[in-house]
């Protein structure tokens, strides 16, 4: 081979080579955004409509049910056990699941059928937030993503600064009597419950959920109990907490069920979830009648 | 006198298999009476049935009064049986074992007292396992737990022994022992004493009676020499042998004839 | 000649005795928080939190462990001599499925039906346990009616209705918990995993009563039962009325299961390991291994309990788990140094 040749040759690979990176990029900008979406989970659903993307789903779970748009859109199954035809049969562009909630298995068996599967994490607040943000920008609309999380995060330093004068309370946060399932640490409600002003009793535990045996709640004196599963109701919560006077929040009649989606989902009504929650543990902040001026911060004043 | 067994047109079937076909059997008390017949002619069926475990047609009678007015209670102070083998799958001691036999005659709400610790001790010495009495059953031979039912059997202190094939798993030694035992107790104690047998030749030495059952029915019944004919073994179990007196003249004893 | 006697049995009965009574003392103050005693005992009856400790979080529950430990492991000894199988235990008879199935469809379809007691004077019970004790009779009958054959029990039949039985439910139960929502799949854990968490004297008192009785009447057959074990036909020539008493230990057992469930849900393993640690030590005579057993179950539910509180705490473990974890290699453990020789297996 002679010397022309060999500088052909090598202009030829570079040349080459250029096209296909330039190629490559054309190719990334042109790749179009999905416009059929499959929606795994409630907080998941919650969040593309906030997105303002919610005319693009074509499937949720039976559990979607916010905003009330979703109601309608048709169901691929529940929420622990999506069916595998129902969302093939909608030919989604992408199907976006929980990691911690979501089969891996039958994420795996979606993708190899072909589906695009995404699976987001939402384990702690910051995770909820940036995965709004990965959400939006999947969708193609990063904007939309920065704006929603910018409003929750206003949301929780509204209340933060509402609640900050005021001395923490020790809080436990129920979702269930009979077995009694309290909130526990490395979960976003925990978190909710320290940004309200509160102190999770069993934020130390490991686990995000746990059984709490009773002596452990009246040992940890909480001056606020919570319960906010589906099918809470004041005069049950009263009845179960009735006898263990020496418990302040039951001395004190701070005893609220409060079944409430907003705290339980990892979506984007966290922020209001999180007043709801420093409205009852701090109800002291939020008279209505905020006296002005000489009365300081706001959250002294007789409590509601 | 009421005859201690007496049944009368005994019969069962096992579903559609019929097993015994109108058995009319009567013994007398004190008697001891072998039970003969080759496998399937019905001789464990026909104790099982006298012991009042299965319910045939026909008449059974127990000194005189129809076996089905009998408590459970009272028929095991009456006959006591000694089974072919023991599946026993817990672990029990001999003397447990033993004293078992006891059950129906001391309060259910009570433990074993003196007079039943006395009657079960006799027994073991009777049967040669007062030594084994606190080893574990499992841990027995055959002819050692053969030994020990015999032992339970008697502390029921029964006026009836059933036994079926007693012999079965021992050895020759034993064998003999335990029909010797058996002997001395029809004749000691007036036990009336019923066997199934399989060992022809013992079963001629040592009873008076025997009973040959053929397919459900009563073939023969009578003396050993009455029963024990050339013709009648050929007949009911189809081989050939050949019958000679035992030394002492008495009684036959058969010598099998193999075809080649 | 060594016999069960009368010594016997006061020395072994009594000393379990003793055992039971430190055991509630020991697990009472035992606990994933600190309890300070001369607290809890001055004002029992004021707003004190070591009191309400004591004698609202823990006594009722210790309470409870000791009458259901001591009834599945009573329950058990009776089932493995009604089946003549040293490997039954009290799940066996499909009754326990039946009362968890009972329990979790009450669960998901009316968890928050209450029935007043007395006319609500007594308080009110939960509609769930209820539903399991309902749960528990008709499998009882089911497996009854499936396993009658010439209008008797026979334990082959028992055995293996009741097993199939278990399986079906198994399947359905499954199926439920693949239906429910996130937080209702945390109370079926519960069913099936079973957890002594209660505070109502009232449930402790009814059980116990319930229990005592049931574990009385099947004490009484103590020796029916020794002969029964030797076969059904030796224990017909033996003077037992095998086909009633067969019929009356399945029923027996089975409203006694069927209540535990109810209260506790499946706690398992005590049935089965109990009555053979249990029959190691005091040998097989039933008038001695039923009570023996129903005390060593009592206390073995009760430490059982109190390290489900503590072993993972704040969580509180469902007590099935520890009673499987613990009472599987303790049982290797005691069959390996015995070796074979005593359990004729």
């Amino acid at each position: 081979m002679n010397r022309s040749q060999r500088i052909l040759i090598v202009h030829c690979f570079v040349g080459s080579l250029s096209l296909l990176c330039g190629l490559n990029v054309v190719a990334q900008a042109a790749t179009p955004a999905p416009r059929r979406i499959v929606s795994l989970a409630p907080s998941v659903t919650e969040t593309i409509f906030a997105l303002g993307f919610g005319n693009r789903l074509v499937g949720v779970t039976t559990y979607c049910d916010y905003p009330a748009e979703a109601l309608k859109l048709p169901k691929i199954g529940g929420f622990m056990s999506p069916s595998l035809e129902a969302i093939v049969a909608k030919r989604p562009d992408v199907v976006i699941g929980v990691s911690s909630a979501t089969d891996p298995v039958k994420a795996r068996e979606m993708e190899r059928l072909g589906l695009k599967v995404t699976l987001i994490s939402l384990a702690s607040l910051r995770d909820i937030l940036n995965s709004i943000k990965s959400v939006a920008r999947l969708l193609g609309s990063p904007d939309a993503g920065e704006k929603l999380v910018h409003k929750i995060t206003k949301q929780f330093d509204e209340v933060k600064t509402r609640v900050a004068p005021a001395p923490r309370r020790s809080t436990l946060l129920a979702v269930g009597l009979q077995p009694l399932v309290a909130v526990g640490g490395k979960n976003f409600i925990d978190e909710l419950i320290t940004l309200a002003g509160g102190e999770n009793i069993a934020g130390n535990a490991a686990q995000p959920w746990l059984n709490l045996p009773d002596e452990y709640v009246v040992a940890k004196a909480p001056q606020v109990i919570i319960e906010a599963g589906m099918g809470s109701e004041r005069e049950r919560s009263a009845k179960y907490w009735g006898d263990l006077k020496s418990i302040p929040a039951v001395k004190e009649q701070r005893v609220y069920a409060y079944p409430s989606d907003k705290i339980l989902r990892p979506g984007p009504r966290v922020g209001e979830g999180l007043e709801e929650i420093a409205r009852l543990v701090h109800p002291e902040c939020f008279a209505a009648s905020k006296r002005e001026s000489n009365k300081g911060s706001g959250c002294e004043g007789s409590r509601p | 006198m009421n005859p201690a067994i007496d049944t009368r047109d005994l019969s069962f079937a096992y579903k559609d298999r019929g097993v015994l076909h109108a058995v009319s059997l009567s013994v007398e008390k004190g008697e001891m009476v072998g039970i003969l017949g080759p496998n399937g002619s019905g001789k464990t069926t026909l104790l099982r049935v006298l012991s009042a475990v299965l319910d045939a047609q026909g008449e059974i009678k127990l000194n005189g009064r129809n076996i089905a007015t009998y408590g459970r209670r009272e028929l095991s102070k009456l006959f006591a049986v000694v089974a072919q083998e023991s599946h026993v799958n817990f672990p029990y001691t001999v003397a447990e074992i033993v004293l078992m036999g006891r059950a129906s005659y001391h309060s259910p709400f009570a433990l074993e007292g003196k007079k039943d610790l006395a009657v079960a001790r006799a027994s073991m010495e009777l049967t040669d396992c007062l030594s084994l009495s606190d080893r574990y059953l499992h841990e027995l031979s055959g002819g050692e737990k053969q030994r020990v039912m015999i032992a339970r059997a008697l502390a029921q202190e029964p006026e009836i022994l059933l036994l079926d094939e007693p012999s079965a798993f021992l050895d020759l030694k034993h064998q003999v022992q335990v029909f010797e035992l058996l002997r001395r107790l029809n004749r000691e104690r007036v036990l009336t004493i019923v066997g199934a047998l399989h060992d022809l030749n013992l079963a001629a030495l040592f009873f008076s009676r025997l009973v040959m059952l053929r397919e459900g029915k009563i073939y023969r019944d009578g003396s050993p020499r009455e029963v024990l004919t050339e013709k009648t073994i050929d007949e009911v179990y189809g081989i050939r042998v050949r019958v000679e007196p035992d030394p002492s003249g008495e009684k036959p004893q058969l010598f099998i004839c193999p075809s080649s | 000649m060594k016999v069960l006697d009368r010594r016997r049995m006061i020395l072994v009965n009594g000393v379990l005795l003793a055992l039971l009574a430190l055991s509630v003392v020991g697990c009472a103050l035992l606990g994933p928080v600190r309890l300070d005693l001369s607290q809890a005992l001055q004002d029992i009856f004021s707003a004190n939190p070591d009191a309400e400790i004591l004698f609202r979080a823990r006594l009722p529950r210790i309470l409870l462990g000791v009458a259901i430990g001591g009834g599945m492991a009573a329950c058990g000894v009776v089932l493995q001599a009604l089946l003549g199988n040293p490997l039954a235990c009290p799940q066996m008879l499909g009754v326990s499925g039946g009362a968890s199935l009972g329990g979790i469809l009450g669960l998901i379809l009316f968890p928050h039906w209450l029935l007043p007691i007395a006319g609500g004077l007594l308080g009110e019970i939960s509609w769930v346990p209820l539903a399991a004790f309902l749960g528990a009779l008709l499998s009882m009958m089911l497996v009854y009616r499936f396993s009658l054959f010439h209008g008797r029990l026979h334990p082959y039949h028992l055995l293996l209705s009741g097993v199939i039985f278990n399986s079906f439910v198994a399947a359905v139960i499954m199926f439920l918990n693949s239906i429910v929502d996130f937080y209702q799949a945390q109370g079926l854990l519960f069913w099936l995993m079973g957890s002594l968490s209660t505070r109502a004297y009232l449930t402790v008192a009814f059980i116990w009563a319930y229990i005592i009785v049931g574990f009385l009447w099947l004490w009484a057959k103590g020796l029916s039962l020794n002969l029964i074990t030797l076969g059904e036909e030796a224990a017909m020539q033996l003077g037992v009325e095998t086909v009633a008493l067969q019929r009356q230990i399945f029923v027996a057992s089975s409203l006694m299961i069927g209540a535990m469930v109810s209260v506790s849900g499946m706690i398992g393993f005590v049935g089965l390991m109990i009555p053979h640690v249990v029959r190691l030590i005091v040998g097989s005579d039933h008038r001695l291994l039923l009570p023996a057993s129903f005390l060593a179950g009592g206390i073995f539910l009760c430490w059982a309990d109190t390290l489900a509180r503590i072993l993972l705490a704040p969580a509180e473990l469902p007590v099935g788990i520890i009673t499987a974890f613990f009472g599987g290699p303790f049982f290797l453990f005691l069959l390996y140094r015995e070796g074979s020789r005593k359990l004729a297996l």
